[in-house]
């Protein structure tokens, strides 16, 4: 440290702070170069994972196979399940909830191309622990969705005089899934026939290319 | 922040034995209250977060220490916090790629480790007048000690609140939820308990470890620091 003593302490604090934070930078650019990918990867099998809970059996990659609709300002990509002839089996979208007990909800539902619910699994929630979490871990409401669609079903809780079981001593949650759902439904029934028609036009040479070899 | 410890006159394994008992974050020092309330409503979640805690702690620690030389006093605290945040960021970056699901269940109370105080306080009291073997070892026993105390409590509110531990019921399928030990009440209560006991187990133990230490600030653990 001895030459040190001809520096005066202020250049030595920004020295050092600067070293430091140099390091750090470096070390943060390192780690980000290695686990880009894994993170990317980890997404990706995650959203499969709930793309497979919300979608009838299909033989396509639902995530390659999406398309994007602009609705609300903002960009909704929609995941298309096909069988094995390349028909449209349903489609899968996420809603957003943005008035849960505490904080936004997050929905992935699967629909039919006639507008029936396939399935709805909640992928992101700050729910309270044993009351709103029901929507969650209250399997018999979530499947109380499955078969839905506008026309067959009063969408609010049965409190407000619809269909859906609020919970004991939570409300607010179950009411937030069931207003984002049928709003989820509700664009489906505006965009359905556009839709339909870019999922088919997709179709096509997905499946030529996959004759050809 | 906490008893400093005179480096020179305990062992390796007394560094140990101070962060996984005599001075544990939260039994004696009850410091790191906030993931420790937040995400302990079970075990998996104590067992994860004290991982990436201890995880951080062994960055910060070493490497508090090899700069310690170098670093003016003036400016030692912002340069430890930078420390303690880009390790943080590794480690939450690193659960991100290969942990992905434990990730998003503890969201944002890996990110709130940098203002763990415990971290910084072992970087001020310890790794800043330490070398780097000791800085290490004390970081390795207070990060398992506060692990410990984490899947503790985890464990304690997972089996009362949802009658299972590390998911696997062990009070019967039909066992009715007592949300109370799921909801920040329970941890409360239960760290209370908890803190009892280990008060009940020093006094049992405070001879022993007094006549060994000469100094034992396991005999009145809660008092002095919280």
């Amino acid at each position: 440290m001895t030459e040190q003593t001809a520096l005066t302490p202020a250049i030595r604090m920004v020295l050092a702070l600067t070293l430091v934070t140099a390091i750090a930078a470096a070390l943060l650019g390192l780690t980000d170069l290695v686990t880009r990918q894994p993170i990317h990867e980890a997404q990706r099998a995650m959203l499969r994972a709930s793309l497979e809970q919300v979608l009838p059996p299909h033989a396509n990659n639902p995530i390659d196979d999406a398309l994007t609709v602009h609705a609300d300002g903002r960009d909704i990509p929609v995941y298309i399940a096909r069988d094995a002839t390349g028909r449209v089996v349903a489609l899968a979208w996420e809603v957003v909830a943005p008035d849960g007990y505490s904080g936004a909800i997050r929905i992935l539902m699967g629909v039919a191309p006639d507008g029936t619910i396939q399935a709805i699994r909640v992928t992101d929630h700050r729910e309270t622990p044993g009351l709103g979490d029901g929507i969650v871990r209250n399997r018999a409401w979530v499947d109380s969705f499955s078969g839905k669609r506008l026309d067959n079903a009063r969408w609010a809780v049965k409190k407000d005089g619809g269909d859906f079981d609020q919970f004991t001593g939570a409300t607010i949650t179950p009411r937030a899934v069931v207003k984002a759902v049928h709003r989820g439904l509700e664009f489906f029934a505006a965009q359905r026939a556009r839709l339909l028609k870019r999922a088919s036009r997709l179709e096509e040479p997905a499946r030529k290319a996959k004759l050809q070899p | 922040m906490s008893a400093t410890i005179d480096a020179a006159a305990v062992s390796r394994k007394d560094i140990l034995a101070d962060g996984l008992w005599r001075n544990n974050t939260i039994f004696a020092q009850l410091l790191g209250m906030c993931p420790l309330l937040g995400v302990t409503t079970s075990a998996v979640n104590g067992f994860w977060m004290g991982a990436a805690t201890t995880l951080v702690l062994l960055g910060s620690n070493t490497v508090v220490s090899l700069i310690r030389g170098f670093v003016p006093r003036d400016v030692r605290i912002p340069a430890y916090i930078t420390v303690i945040a880009a390790f943080v960021t590794v480690v939450g970056m690193a659960m991100n790629a290969w942990a992905h699901e434990m990730y998003l269940v503890l969201g944002l109370f890996i990110p709130l480790i940098v203002v763990n105080c415990a971290i910084l306080g072992r970087a001020e009291a310890f790794a800043s007048k330490n070398g780097l073997a000791d800085s290490a070892a004390d970081a390795l026993g207070v990060g398992l000690g506060f692990t410990l105390a984490l899947m503790l409590l985890g464990s304690v509110r997972e089996i009362l609140g949802h009658g299972s531990i590390f998911g696997v019921h062990v009070l019967g399928e039909r066992y009715p939820d007592f949300l109370m030990f799921v909801l920040p009440p329970g941890a409360f209560i239960a760290l209370g308990f908890i803190i009892a006991g280990v008060n009940i187990i020093n006094r049992r133990l405070g001879r022993k470890i007094e006549a060994r230490a000469g100094c034992s600030p396991a005999a009145h653990p809660a008092s002095e620091q919280a």
